[in-house]
């Protein structure tokens, strides 16, 4: 019934193979990583029922193509692209059968900036602290490109007919906004009184997101908090959401990629369930930042997982009721996580 | 001395996932251990939901899964063990000695010149005073783990470069501030740097992927160019442990 195979990569403008990120990276000065866009990564996860954090294919901005050499079940989130299998435009966002052989093409991302690819049984890929997700502070990592071969731990036969673009599936997914304007959650950073008397710009007028910006950090230019005290800051661990106003004329966000010390003092936070939304912001676009509690910010994550554990449970009823089940190792969720292989570096 | 009290720490939310403990005990050696001795706790005690911690000089950020547990019962799981560390206890009753053999200014001689001029020095009086100590290992930062160490004893700070170099190879030694570290991955950078080491310090085969903690003490050893063409590739090891051994795994 199962067996692994590969997919061959045919253009990867940039891509990249990833996961939630390494929660244990930090405790040894590298950064957590992962996914920009988690829920968009999960929900990826979820619909082609692996665990939420198995190695995922990340694409950036720019198109995406591969062969499958074996079955797959695969599932296309996040930033909304064109998904073609053989030329026949598919759904993003629900379960999609390829066939052996059968060209899949991501193109024209009309908005957002990242995709994810998500195969049932997911890629054999080195681990670095449990994690596949790239690190480029030390150099690890798979960066895709053409003639990339990713192995596939299990093969799936068709699932949905995998010549029409006729969805079984009325899986009640959620999905993201991604529209011009982001409106961006924050609460109170531990230094916010540094910035007396000009923290509130924060919340008067939108910023734009700069060139500049990438996984470690965005940058964006507005109106500036000013600091107001001088005192040297010792380098302090920073959370991933940090908003910081170095010298210079824009503001900075740190994002999952940020280095786990710095100097600056944090004006505020910006939401875990916020991030994912930066985590799909261009270049040009604005962002609003909107003031929040803390055990607002909490209950909103708390709701946005619960809504992940039930897409989980309608995909498991879904494939159950399509006597899936066993094939897609559903009724045996287990570990099936591997050992690291031989490190392999970008 | 007596156990740290509420009074000594400053306890910061950081949005719904994190925290920050501050300690203010008004002496650097002292809020250093409280936050390492902290960190360390955290991670003995493996309580549901607490992710990871990250100490540095004077405070340590807990990361938490906000789906797990609540910043009140983080912040009451900190309290209490706080109660159970003595400021007055070393960090490590048997740190380890790590021997860093540099060799000075060579293809960063402009930089050393440099630190000179800014420190009033002359370049042999900077090699010296930065041979002189025996550093501890504050915290581990970016890149790849570096040791972040007080720095050596100059007049005034050292500026960071006002444009950072987009990269530093691994192996740097250098400079910023009061503080001092070595580079274990090649990568961007601002510090000033007086050297370079010839020794591998990261191995991505291993956990942890440095072969020191904080708390571990690290010297500096002058060597000239002959012996950083042998040393070269060779993994940092604890002095007295074992000879240098090829470092595997590791990023040229």
């Amino acid at each position: 019934m199962s067996m692994s195979g590969t997919l061959r990569i045919e253009t990867a403008g940039n891509a990249v193979v990833t996961d939630l990120g390494r929660p244990r990276g930090p405790a040894m000065g590298l950064p957590t990583g992962g996914a920009s866009d988690q829920y968009s990564a999960r929900v990826a996860n979820i619909l082609v029922a692996n665990d939420d954090d198995a190695p995922i294919i990340e694409a950036t901005a720019f198109d995406l193509s591969f062969v499958a050499e074996v079955d797959l079940l695969i599932a296309v989130t996040g930033a909304p692209m064109t998904l073609l299998v053989d030329g026949v435009e598919r759904s993003m966002w629900e379960p999609v059968s390829i066939c052996a052989g059968q060209h899949v093409v991501l193109t024209e991302m009309s908005a957002g900036l990242r995709t994810y690819v998500a195969v049932h049984g997911s890629f054999d890929v080195p681990l670095l602290l449990g994690s596949c997700a790239p690190d480029t502070g030390v150099g690890f990592g798979v960066r895709l490109s053409a003639g990339s071969r990713l192995d596939v731990r299990t093969s799936i036969g068709p699932v949905v007919n995998p010549y029409f673009d006729m969805s079984l599936f009325n899986l009640g997914v959620l999905v993201p906004y991604f529209g011009d304007d982001v409106v961006v959650k924050v609460t109170d950073g531990p230094d916010e009184d540094e910035f007396a008397g000009t923290s509130g710009r924060l919340f008067q007028a939108p910023y734009t997101v700069t060139e500049k910006s990438n996984h470690i950090g965005l940058r964006m230019t507005g109106r500036l908090p000013v600091r107001t005290s001088t005192a040297e800051v010792l380098s302090r661990g920073v959370p991933v959401g940090a908003i910081e106003v170095p010298p210079g004329d824009e503001l900075v966000v740190l994002h999952r990629g940020r280095g786990v010390t710095a100097g600056y003092p944090v004006l505020a936070v910006v939401t875990p369930v916020s991030l994912d939304d930066l985590g799909q912001a261009r270049p040009g676009q604005r962002v609003c930042f909107r003031h929040i509690t803390v055990e607002h910010a909490a209950q909103d994550v708390r709701e946005w997982r619960i809504r992940l554990q039930q897409l989980r449970r309608r995909v498991a009823a879904i494939y159950s009721a399509l006597g899936l089940a066993e094939p897609l190792g559903i009724e045996r969720r287990t570990t099936d996580r591997e050992e690291p292989r031989a490190l392999q570096r970008l | 001395m007596s156990p740290v009290s509420e009074r000594d720490v400053r306890v910061s939310e950081c949005g719904p996932a994190a925290l920050r403990v501050s300690a203010r005990l008004g002496d650097r050696e002292l809020d250093w251990r409280v936050v390492h001795g902290l960190s360390r706790r955290l991670s003995e005690r493996q309580e549901p939901g607490l992710i990871v911690s990250i100490p540095t000089y004077e405070s340590v950020l807990v990361e938490f899964d906000p789906t797990a547990t609540t910043v009140a019962a983080v912040a009451e799981h900190v309290r209490q063990l706080l109660r159970t560390i003595d400021p007055g206890e070393p960090l490590e009753t048997a740190p380890r000695t790590f021997v860093v053999p540099v060799l000075y200014g060579g293809p960063w001689q402009d930089d050393l010149d440099e630190v000179a001029r800014l420190t009033n020095l002359d370049s042999e009086e900077v090699i010296r005073r930065h041979l002189e100590p025996s550093y501890t290992v504050r915290c581990l930062g970016a890149p790849g783990g570096s040791p972040m160490l007080d720095g050596p004893d100059f007049p005034v700070p050292i500026p960071r470069l006002a444009s950072p170099r987009a990269s530093v190879p691994a192996g740097v030694v250098s400079l910023a501030g009061r503080q001092a570290t070595i580079a274990p991955a090649t990568s961007p950078g601002g510090w000033r740097v007086i050297g370079r080491t010839p020794l591998s310090f990261l191995d991505l085969a291993r956990e942890p992927l440095v072969p020191y903690l904080p708390g571990d003490v690290l010297r500096f050893e002058r060597i000239d160019e002959d012996a950083f063409e042998r040393l070269s590739g060779l993994a940092l090891v604890p002095d007295g442990t074992m000879t240098h051994t090829p470092a595997t795994g590791a990023r040229a």
